[in-house]
């Protein structure tokens, strides 16, 4: 079973110990578009044991420049039923469930409990602040990433640490079409699953109280610290 | 000098760090409005790594940083 992994485990960091956490983890996506196809695929080739998916919504003509689990044929299916045929298909040897469900203040306890880690590949601001509340008040590490035209950002989040609701990260006007790169969804959206690996692995550099800016212009990333706040509202919830 | 960093999308059009003379500046606000930037734009502020708001006075060897929101996915 380990001959898949066998490049992987070459490296310390995972060995035979490490695999062993990846295939028993449970990580829960939140979202099958363009942070979320990249995501889920890196985390079932690397073993996640089970990976659920979750997003009520169905595939149009204008997510195929960047979510490549879906092509024409799939216009009008709902994503999170293709995407877990797509993951089963690459690696049957997990357990993946997609759900065709919507996040809000009254699922998202239930959807997010029991996880291990959960990777946010939303596409908005309200959905954000949901489930970082959730992953905070159920104690579960969270890995944000969003993207915005040929700039993105990633960052880790759990109790003990700074959140981004303390730097005010949720508070600006949302664009009503915010412009996709397919590219630099694909490289946000990796670097999310990668996280999420670190945390499995109880590395101890992943982005927890950073946050980190991609610019694809100029190639460059840049993290900063995120400052704890005492007047964020989400703040008692991140207290140890 | 006040070091002005900007990220993400409000290096669109402008450059990715500015220094600019403490003295014609009072706040963070008038560096923004001076940079072009609509106020609605910038979502966080952080003066020397502190949160700060956009009335809050800047000086001498300030690090000013300031962020949009990214929200696409």
């Amino acid at each position: 079973m380990f001959s898949r992994y066998g490049r992987q485990m070459i490296l310390p960091e995972i060995g035979e110990e490490g695999q062993k956490k990846l295939l028993s983890a449970k990580v829960l996506i939140i979202g099958c578009g363009g942070l979320g196809t990249p995501c889920a695929t890196y985390l079932a080739q690397a073993g996640i044991g089970q990976l659920d998916l979750v997003d009520a919504d169905t595939v149009s003509f204008s997510n195929l420049n960047r979510q490549f689990f879906f092509t024409q044929k799939d216009i009008g299916a709902y994503k999170a039923e293709i995407a877990e045929k797509k993951l089963v298909q690459m690696n049957g040897a997990l357990c993946v469930h997609g759900h065709v469900k919507h996040i809000d203040e009254r699922t998202v306890d239930v959807i997010l409990q029991n996880f291990d880690v959960v990777v946010d590949c939303v596409d908005n601001q309200e959905t954000r602040k949901i489930v970082h509340r959730a992953s905070l008040k159920l104690g579960i590490p969270l890995v944000e990433g969003g993207i915005d035209g040929f700039y993105g950002f990633i960052s880790c989040i759990k109790k003990g640490y700074p959140c981004l609701n303390c730097m005010d990260f949720f508070a600006g006007r949302e664009k009503e079409k915010t412009p996709v790169l397919g590219a630099v969804a694909g490289i946000i959206g990796s670097m999310q699953a990668l996280e999420a690996i670190k945390i499995i692995l109880g590395m101890d550099n992943a982005l927890f109280g950073q946050i980190l800016y991609y610019d694809a212009k100029r190639q460059e990333m840049e993290s900063v610290s995120i400052p704890e706040n005492e007047t964020c509202p989400l703040h008692g919830l991140h207290k140890e | 000098m006040i070091e002005v960093r900007l990220f993400a999308t409000l290096r669109e059009n402008r450059e990715k760090i500015y220094f600019l003379p403490a003295q014609d500046f009072h706040c963070a606000l008038d560096i923004i409005t001076y940079l072009g930037i609509p106020a609605e734009e910038v979502t966080t502020l952080l003066i020397n790594g502190f949160h700060k708001k956009p009335e809050d006075e800047v000086k001498d060897t300030d690090i000013v940083a300031l962020f949009p929101p990214v929200g696409g996915g």
